[in-house]
């Protein structure tokens, strides 16, 4: 009876410390960033944002080579989306939709679909063919980051529409 | 005594089920690359390399504001350095000293001098203040990348010695 009790006492101890194990890899993989979430959503989205950017001013200055290097630093960051956005994070800060959680599935496969699209803008850059840039990089706003943020993000406060023409002084 | 066993066999199972969740989580959280780290670590320094170059032609060609983009990804990815060099991953596609390993503090405080420099690189630029740059830029090759290089990768073979004019 002795004997069992410790056998029994030696198993869940044992179980304990795996379950602790486990839990604090999980714990210090996700420590790579800092403590709020939300704000690394933020930090790695501006990134995002800034490279797309940069590789757009490449283009208009006809350097289709330049712009691989920023798409490569957006096919990189796709793949640290998913978790900076684990369940119940929704801060007033936070410009994420609910349906984020409610259609996990298709938010999942919308940044697959982002590192897929960035992909192609880094292949097609790597080609130093300005045409077939472009061509990648006119359907890159609406296909890889639109078809996230517009089912996903609360769109940002309209821009101030541009004033009407001056009506041109009649001689 | 039925009962007790009943009661251990509930524990054990809830721990066990625990456990499941424990390894489940952390493996998911690994597995954001393609599962092999050498092939990763490799896309992610490559990234850096030429995020790296990029910066360089920019304040080559007289635009040290614009390189804050780049410098914020050189932060980004530096911090996921040290997830990406699991002990015992060193295969004969890796330039990985053994090193990384028998120093693991060292390498830590060598891929946060990256993150740091590379974020102190980003204000510069954020603050326009193209001199401050330009100065950064001077030595981080040295003391960004080499510090880490130097000690933790074996050298890449030397280049060939530019042909002499004739």
């Amino acid at each position: 009876m002795n004997r069992r009790r410790a056998k029994t006492t030696i198993v869940l101890a044992g179980l304990v410390a795996l379950s602790i194990a486990g839990t604090a890899t999980a714990q210090s993989t996700a420590k790579l960033w800092s403590s709020d979430v939300v704000a690394d959503r933020q930090r790695l989205m501006k990134l995002n944002g800034a490279s797309w950017a940069d590789a757009q001013a490449k283009l208009k200055a006809g350097n289709a080579e330049a712009v691989a290097v920023n798409a490569e630093t957006m096919a990189l960051i796709a793949t640290q989306i998913l978790p900076l956005f684990p369940e119940g994070s929704l801060t007033d800060k936070s410009k994420a939709k609910p349906e984020i959680w409610q259609k996990w599935s298709e938010f999942e496969a919308a940044t697959k679909n982002y590192a897929m699209q960035a992909d192609k803008l880094r292949d097609a850059a790597r080609t130093k063919d300005l045409a077939a840039t472009e061509a990648v990089a006119k359907e890159f706003g609406r296909q890889a980051c639109g078809s996230c943020h517009t089912p996903f993000r609360v769109p940002p406060p309209q821009q101030q529409a541009p004033a009407p023409p001056q009506q041109q002084p009649t001689r | 005594m039925e009962l007790r066993l009943v009661r251990t066999a509930v524990i054990l199972g809830s721990l066990a089920a625990l456990t499941a969740i424990g390894c489940a989580t952390s493996t998911k959280a690994q597995m954001m690359g393609t599962g092999d780290p050498v092939a990763d670590r490799q896309r992610l320094m490559k990234n850096v390399g030429a995020n790296w170059a990029d910066i360089q032609a920019k304040v080559k060609a007289g635009a040290p504001e614009t390189v804050a983009v780049n410098a914020e990804a050189l932060s980004l990815h530096a911090q996921r350095i040290p997830g990406l060099f699991p002990s015992g991953s060193l295969t004969d596609k890796s330039k990985a000293k053994p090193d990384i390993w028998q120093k693991w503090p060292e390498f830590e405080a060598a891929a946060k001098n990256l993150e740091n420099r590379a974020a102190a690189l980003r204000d510069q630029a954020v603050a326009k203040d193209g001199a401050a740059v330009t100065t950064n830029v001077a030595t981080f090759g040295r003391e960004a990348c080499g510090t880490c290089h130097t000690p933790f990768r074996v050298p890449p073979p030397q280049q060939q010695p530019a042909q002499p004019r004739s």
